[in-house]
Order: C-alpha cells, then structure tokens, then sequence
C-alpha cells in the first residue's frame, strides 16, 4: 500500500459538500460528530477547505448551479481521493427527479465511491457506510 | 386601528377597486384588486396602515395567472393578501419597487419563473436561473415542456 493512501485510510479528512440539499442530512452528519456517534474514534474530522481533505462527501440534489461548483472542487480536491453520496437526493435525487433545475444525478458527474441510502440516513448508516469504505479499499490495494 | 375599522375604511375607499373580500379567519384577509389599481391599494396599505410586506406569490392557474402580494400588519397581527389576476396572454402588471424596494427580488423571480412582466421595475433580470437557462422558457408554467436534451429522467433500475 503506498504511504498516500495508508495515510488516507488512516484518518480521512472529510470535507462537506451540500448541492442543493432540504439540510436534513446534513444535520446528521453534523450527529455522526457528536459524543454519541462520535465519528473521530475513525480519524475523521470535518475540514473548512477542499484542500485539505481527503473524502468529499456530497449530499442534496445537484442544481444546475451547484453542480458546477462540485465539478470545480473535485478538480481541487488531492487525488487519490474518495467521493461519498448521502442521502436520497444524491443518489437519485428522490422526489426532486422531474425538477427542472435537477437535470443529471451527481454520478453521473462525479464519481462516486460509496452511497448511503435514507431520507436522511441514520448516523449509524453513515458511519457503517464510511467503515466499509475503508474497508473496501483497503482490501483492494492488499490484491494488488 | 381595529381590525373591523381597516377592512371598513379599504372597502369604502377602494369601492371600484376591490373586487372581493375574503375573510378567512381572525388573522387572514384576501383582497381581490383590479390590476390596473395595485399601486395605489399597495400604498396605502404600505404607507398609511403601516403594514410590512412579507412577499409575494405567483400562481399559474391554467386560465389566468395569479399575483398575491403578502402585508402583514404586526401590531393587530392581521395578514392581508392582494389578490390580483392577470389574463393570459397579457402577463403585465405595474411594479411595486417604486413604492417600497422590499418587492425589487420577489418581482425579479417571479418574472424568471413565470414570465411575468413588471412595469417599471428598474432592474428586471434574472435572480435565481442559471447562465444557460433559454429565453422564454418559464420553469413553473403548466405548460412547461422538458428543454434540456441531456437530462435523465430515470432512476436507472
């Protein structure tokens, strides 16, 4: 395993990305990094700039305008990195799939390395999300 | 003044103006106005009763566009609605930015998503809609067609 991405999976720096979203999901996130949940004991850390993180985790629709700005960041966000859906919206957009400002999902934009499923998922969906992530990656570089 | 005493003193001065009065409940009136005499209903509200203007709302229904014009007046705690009605294909309606700069966004909106022309209005360009929307396209009219020949409508199961 090469020592960028050890140090990747070691503690992924999560940057927050919200496209459009009702902010439902969004809080909980903000949850998984409560005491309660308390997602650092995985070494992730919500960081303020793109530049600094290794995870860029998008939750919402993707408008038009915004989806602009995520394509901006994901060419500023260092490679390798990992791209996490939440939530319905940024799976399929859910109910907003004949919106005529959502015209594309985020993945066919962006891709993505893992999506979580709910309206809003759970902090424990995330957390297992993240964890199998992790994992997933990590067995695929051992084969390697 | 009164609850009572405002409805009274609206019906008596604008009496070839309203056209109908809803009351709806303790806090909500409808006032339907001519389209021609909003400015002059809307100042008065505005100025003389001392209303705010919380917003305003546009409404396609199929045979006539609808405006309604939102003023709270706070110390009675009465929500008076303007109702006005715009016959299709004729969208204008004169702007209300002149009297109070509360109304310059909503009118900007309300032009881009349904087509609605405000006279008057210094500034009527877009608010919200990206670059690349087409002209004349009105994303909350009925008879919205899909333009965007890149746009995926299926969940891909």
């Amino acid at each position: 395993m090469s020592i960028k991405l050890k140090a990747l999976l070691k503690s992924p720096w999560v940057f927050h990305l919200s496209t459009g979203s009702c902010n439902n999901c969004d809080i909980e996130i903000l949850d998984c990094l409560t005491p309660r949940f308390d997602i650092e004991r995985f070494g992730m850390l919500l960081v303020g700039s793109i530049k600094h993180a290794d995870v860029l985790l998008i939750t919402g629709s993707g408008n038009r305008k915004s989806m602009e700005r995520a394509k901006r960041l994901y060419e500023q966000i260092p490679k390798p990195c990992l791209v996490v859906a939440v939530g319905e919206c940024a799976l399929s957009r859910g109910m907003f799939i004949h919106s005529y400002n959502c015209p594309v999902p985020i993945d066919k934009i962006i891709p993505v390395d893992v999506y979580i499923p709910g309206c809003p998922p759970k902090p424990e969906a995330i957390i297992a999300g993240v964890v199998k992530l992790i994992e997933k990656v990590k067995k695929d570089t051992m084969k390697k | 003044m009164k609850r009572e005493e405002i409805l009274h003193n609206l019906r008596k001065i604008f009496k070839d103006d309203v056209i109908e009065v809803v009351d709806k409940s303790p806090k909500r009136v409808y006032i339907e106005i001519k389209h021609e005499s909003l400015v002059k209903v809307a100042s008065y509200i505005f100025k003389d009763l001392k209303a705010r203007f919380n917003t305003a709302s546009g409404v396609d229904m199929r045979n006539h566009m609808e405006i309604l014009y939102h003023f709270l007046i706070e110390d009675i705690n009465l929500l008076i609605s303007l109702r006005v009605k715009l016959q299709k294909p004729k969208l204008e309606i004169d702007s209300l930015v002149p009297v109070f700069e509360g109304a310059n966004w909503i009118e900007r909106e309300i032009h881009e998503i349904l087509g609605i022309n405000f006279k008057g209005h210094p500034d009527l360009k877009r608010l919200l809609l990206p670059d690349d929307w087409p002209e004349g396209v009105y994303p909350l009219r009925r008879d919205y067609k899909e333009w965007d020949k890149n746009a995926i409508r299926d969940r891909g199961v």
